[in-house]
């Protein structure tokens, strides 16, 4: 596959080298430098084989400013870096958003964080941040916007039309789960138009980032994704050790796929619990927090909280797991188990539940890959693709567990991957348990402080909302220069506008509520 | 004639403002045992809040589980995470939306001082919600545990009320 690519790219570029990089290293196969002419034909090319567009990254590097395109494969792995520089005393670049859909939200994001237009996109104004903001926080040096620039990014209306009329969704309201705001465009009980507007939790980690020690960054990520902190947690650790070549012992990735699947099934719980309570039963969720209440008293002695976990270090964890550990999770095991059946007569054999999700808020495979959702929703629209299979880090590659997939991609489907991938991290979790080995915790290699060697990485794993992409530069200081994550969840909610249209208004928050977004990891 | 006022009963309140103690002292008890909060989930403290409200520990105990989704039935606003720039102008509409008398909680470090989230350069946080709305009670942790909520709880009821509902841990200090 990555040969092919990279002869066929090679072909359509002509005069560009295409470079051949370190996956172990660098987490791309392929990489090359366009000029802006070229882009539009690159993305077009990535349409037709089957891409996504995984990542959009914009990174100042004070001469210029790099945007980086990460593209990857549902079936294959390979994944294409394209970069293309931009001037930054006249920042535009061509937009795809006519290639792919997703890039229209990356693109806003970009525009406002960096002050980079893209030519020919259609709606170029605030998405995250607010006209009280006036300079561009992600650039190196401190650019102010300008009055014009003002004019232009706050420009956000709300169109016009005959018997409509305009409801906003949030930023208080129970089954927005957080502050999550979407302004809906409404023809009677109809939705004509939907526009997320986010920003309201953005609690600037990029930025933070930059400012922050390797080390000192990492409680940060505990709180992006408050549901699945660990996932979040072993997403950094693992992706700061490939940058800087540190080994982890065999134990620490056994206890780290435990933890990962425990917190997982935490987040689910957690999901058809508020899922549930926004289609209007509140009973499954006193349920779901018995069960979440104790998944909570088997991780509080190991790793000393109960939500927002720091427990994963460079180079291992911060303590051993014990014997209590290891029988109270049996027993949760075999606790969980049974409950299954009560949640199957209580949720997935109920006729109402069931009526009312089925057939709402299809997603087909297609639709999948241009607005690239990640995650259950992806699995749910029937592509079988599973970072912990695809690209496994720790010790997901020796557990042996399936993919589910839906067949239909509603939000019925949704439901029920979940439900099946709670019993997959099960299986997983008695089988790591059994073949837990003895052994250090912590590797003896780890250097007291980091200085990770120059470049870049990009760097996936699978949160319980699915694929997290972590983007790190280093300029060999104790510090990223640059930090971008690719957050599931925002991925997820980009496909809710399509889906809504034509539905009714209690439909689309089942349908918003299918795509289990976290607020705080959409804003960042 | 005699209307009921902002905090306790009054007699022809413009001419004869006079207060009945005796039956502000029973209000007060009324209000501390049914505190009604607000259904505001901002970051991962709302994640401990709604534990706090479930099954384990039960905030019902104290007659303070239930919960509104609209302010205008509430007496409690329990600010359960950061707020953001953006964040407080809707926060400030929420509070003012609430009918008197009103209380405010500040639930963990960033809605105390803006928590983990100050730093040199910081452009979006506020550095506590006091800098907003006068807050009662403040609760600190990242995220506080149930126990501190409930707590907290305690602590506003005292508040009200006068009365301690339970002999409190005694101080160490
Ligand atoms: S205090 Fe901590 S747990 Fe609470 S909202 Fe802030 S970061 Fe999250």
């Amino acid at each position: 596959m990555v040969e092919r690519i990279k002869a066929e790219l090679g072909a359509t570029l002509k005069e560009t080298p295409v470079g051949e990089a370190d996956y172990r290293e660098r987490g791309y196969h392929l990489f090359a430098e366009v000029a802006s002419a070229d882009l539009l034909n690159v993305a077009r090319f990535f349409d037709e084989r089957g891409f996504y567009l995984a990542a959009l990254i914009c990174v100042d590097y004070k001469e210029y400013l790099e945007l980086v395109y990460i593209f990857s494969n549902h079936a294959s792995l390979c994944k294409v870096k394209i970069t293309l520089k931009i001037d930054p005393a006249k920042p535009v670049a061509p937009t795809i958003s006519t290639v792919f859909d997703c890039a229209y939200w990356h693109e806003r994001e970009i525009r406002e964080f960096f002050g980079v237009s893209f030519d020919g996109h259609p709606n170029m104004t605030y998405l995250f941040l607010h006209e009280g903001i006036d300079f561009y926080p992600l650039r190196k040096e401190k650019i102010p916007v300008s009055d014009e620039d003002k004019k232009a990014l706050g420009a956000f209306r709300p169109g016009e039309g005959e018997d409509t009329f305009f409801v906003n969704l949030g930023p208080q309201h129970p089954s927005t789960h957080g502050v999550l705001r979407v302004v809906l465009k409404m023809d009677g009980e109809y939705i004509e138009d939907a526009q997320p507007v986010l920003g309201y939790l953005h609690r600037m980690h990029e930025k933070m980032a930059e400012n922050r020690s390797y080390l000192q960054f990492l409680p940060n990520t505990g709180r992006m994704d408050y549901l699945g902190p660990m996932a979040f947690n072993l997403g950094y650790v693992t992706a700061v050790e490939r940058l800087c070549g540190i080994p982890v012992p065999d134990r620490a990735n056994y206890v780290r796929v435990i933890l990962t699947e425990l917190n997982r099934l935490s987040s689910h719980l957690m999901w058809l619990g508020a899922y549930l309570a926004d289609l209007g039963a509140l009973t499954p969720f006193l349920f779901v927090f018995d069960d979440r209440e104790e998944i909570n008293d088997i991780l509080e002695p190991v790793t000393g909280s109960r939500l927002t976990y720091c427990y994963f270090r460079f180079g291992g964890l911060y303590n051993d797991v014990d014997d209590a550990f290891v029988a109270g999770t049996r027993a949760f095991i075999e606790r969980l188990r049974s409950r299954f059946s009560l949640y199957e007569k209580l949720v997935g054999g109920n006729v109402i539940f069931t009526n009312r999700t089925r057939g709402i808020g299809v997603i087909t495979k297609e639709r999948a890959r241009k607005q690239a959702v990640s995650g259950p929703v992806l699995r749910g629209a029937g592509i079988p693709m599973d970072i912990r299979k695809s690209e496994p880090c720790a010790a997901y590659g020796e557990m042996d567990f399936d993919v589910p997939v839906g067949t239909r991609g509603d939000a019925l489907d949704m439901y029920q991957v979940r439900i099946r991938e709670m019993e997959n991290a099960l299986n997983i979790i008695e089988q790591a348990l059994a073949r837990l080995p003895e052994g250090p915790i912590m590797t003896e290699k780890a250097p007291r402080k980091l200085k990770p060697p120059k470049g870049d990485l990009y760097h996936t794993v699978e949160t319980p909302r699915g694929e997290l992409g972590i983007y790190i530069v280093s300029d060999e200081s104790d510090k990223p220069y640059r930090m971008k994550w690719r957050v599931p969840s925002f991925s997820n909610l980009m496909i809710f506008p399509e889906l809504a249209k034509g539905n009714l208004l209690a439909d689309a928050v089942a349908i918003l509520g299918s795509l289990d977004l976290v607020i705080p990891e959409i804003d960042r | 004639m005699v209307c009921l006022g902002e905090r306790g009963v009054c007699l022809e309140k413009e001419v004869f403002p006079v207060k009945f103690a005796v039956v502000e002292k029973v209000l007060d008890l009324a209000r501390a045992n049914s505190i009604w909060p607000m259904t505001f989930g901002l970051a991962c403290c709302a994640i401990e809040m709604m534990s706090t409200a479930m099954s384990r520990f039960d905030l019902d105990r104290f007659g303070a589980g239930v919960f509104r989704a609209t302010p205008r039935q509430a007496d409690l606003m329990i600010v359960s995470g950061t707020v953001t720039k953006k964040m407080a102008p809707v926060l400030v509409t929420l509070y003012e939306q609430m009918p008197s008398p009103k209380w405010v909680l500040a639930m963990g470090n960033c809605a105390i001082s803006g928590g983990p989230f100050v730093f040199e350069g910081q452009y979006n946080v506020i550095e506590g919600v006091d800098l907003l709305v006068p807050v009662d009670v403040y609760v600190p942790g990242c995220p506080p545990r149930p126990e501190a909520l409930l707590e907290g709880f305690l602590k506003l009821e005292e508040k009200i009320t006068g009365k301690r509902r339970f002999p409190g841990p005694e101080s160490r200090w």
